[in-house]
């Protein structure tokens, strides 16, 4: 239905999206989650032709959208687009806003939007308020009209960005009530959202924007019980990660304990963890280690502390000839970094030039 | 790391505060093999050390057996996770900590 090819959008101070490529079927209901930054509104945006991509194609429903010869107005009639701040005509009353589009544009008479457009009302639970004006409206209420005028165009595609993140906390639950049974109709959705839960509940696929494009693209079980790919991991599992790449024997081994210590600060970690977490990298990294590394070698270091399981591992990847630190014949450093351990791991990789893997999770 | 010396007829008395790890090892063993001569008893007093590596143990490990020679060593004042790692590395045998 949706086809996307090498797309990118890039605006002078960043490129949100550098190469995305996803096809995306009828009757799919697509939750993109990520970081903020990402280019999740970017990409829906792009859907629409709402912002112009930089580089791709874009194919709907095999019409190539991003060809200038394409006649997009049509293209979106079969889209609709719910936005974060609902954009209702606050001089229109709830009826005319969601009768306005189907008169102007799909050339239904007045009778036949006016009806239809209250059958829409009483989906979304809001037939009530027909003839009231937007500002009386909770931001809940809005949402609702917005969707039912989306509705009214009879999309086949409705693209939702950010449908609840302007809402009171309270209101949320109705919007995303609304949404579920849209997608139980069998249209074409697809969701920006921040809230995990209903990305999860609602959605037979979830994409994970990040690095430039979507970075993981899995069922809901894929993506939030067992997530591949690392940035993917460290999202789903509120994963705070300091990371370093070490090039040079001589880097500047106080300046990390310092920037360890903050990283703990920072995030709550206990200091009698962050404590044998430093004790664990003196030891394995630079007594075992660094002495056994060629001249010119890279080592990349991670501290990964998971907020929710209040757990801290570190993960060293090396390049060179495969070594595994438990085998040092220094017997002192592995006992203190065993000792703060609960369990020290060690894999052969080749992967991104690393040849191998250590997996410590800290005491 | 800071290390304050004291010399009482043929005690010395070290007082080590901070971190007894990998870069501050070496300045401790510097301080330690410049002040040996004529001391019988070197205790050490690591009431506001905070951290131990492997590397400091070697610097004790090596004082350790000057002082064998010519007097004894005594550590005091060990916090309990400095403690553990004298223990978990058989150096609670071979130290004489009070």
């Amino acid at each position: 239905m949706i086809k996307i090819s090498h797309l990118k959008k890039e605006y002078p101070s960043a490129t949100p999206l550098r190469d995305v490529n996803v096809e995306i079927h009828k009757g799919d209901v697509i939750s993109i989650i990520g970081p903020s930054g990402t280019g999740k509104s970017t990409l829906i945006r792009c859907i629409n032709m709402l912002e112009t991509p930089t580089a791709g194609e874009i194919w709907v429903d095999g019409e190539c959208i991003t060809d200038k010869k394409c006649n997009i107005n049509k293209i979106r009639q079969k889209m609709g687009m719910v936005f974060q701040s609902f954009n209702l005509f606050n001089h229109m009353n709830v009826i005319e806003n969601i009768m306005a589009a189907p008169v102007d544009l799909l050339g239904k008479s007045k009778q036949e939007a006016y009806d239809k457009g209250i059958e829409l009302l009483r989906t979304v639970g809001l037939a009530d308020k027909a003839f009231n004006y937007p500002d009386v409206l909770s931001g809940g209420q809005k949402q609702r009209v917005a969707i039912a005028r989306t509705l009214a165009m009879e999309p086949e595609i409705i693209l939702l960005d950010e449908p609840t993140s302007a809402l009171d906390p309270t209101m949320v639950g109705e919007v995303q009530a609304v949404i579920k049974d849209l997608a139980k109709k069998g249209l074409t959705l697809m969701i920006v959202t921040h809230e995990m839960r209903f990305a999860r509940e609602i959605a037979n696929r979830v994409f994970y924007m990040d690095d430039g494009g979507v970075y993981e693209d899995g069922t809901p079980e894929q993506i939030f019980d067992n997530p591949q790919r690392e940035r993917t991991i460290r999202f789903i599992k509120h994963l705070k990660v300091f990371e370093k790449l070490i090039t040079s024997k001589d880097f500047d081994f106080i300046g990390f304990n310092t920037e360890l210590e903050e990283f703990g600060r920072r995030n709550q970690v206990p200091q009698k963890t962050i404590y044998r977490g430093g004790s664990v990298f003196e030891e394995l990294v630079m007594q075992c280690l660094l002495p056994n590394l060629e001249k010119e070698f890279h080592l990349n270091i991670a501290f990964e502390y998971a907020q929710g399981t209040e757990t801290l591992s570190m993960s060293l990847k090396y390049d060179g000839a495969h070594f595994d630190v438990r085998n040092t014949p220094n017997i002192v450093s592995l006992a203190i970094a065993e000792n703060a351990s609960e369990s020290i791991e060690y894999t052969e990789m080749d992967a991104d030039g690393f040849t191998n893997l250590v997996s410590v999770k800290i005491k | 790391m800071t290390i304050e010396k004291n010399l009482n007829g043929t005690e010395l008395s070290v007082i080590l505060a901070g971190r007894l790890d990998t870069t501050t090892a070496p300045q401790l063993d510097t301080e330690l093999r410049e002040s040996y001569d004529g001391v019988k008893t070197l205790v050490l007093d690591f009431a506001a050390l905070e951290y131990l590596s492997s590397a400091g143990l070697r610097v004790l490990l090596a004082a350790q057996k000057v002082m064998n020679k010519q007097g004894e060593m005594i550590i005091r004042n060990v916090n309990e996770t400095i403690r553990e790692i004298f223990e978990v590395t058989g150096f609670v045998d071979i130290l004489t900590i009070e």
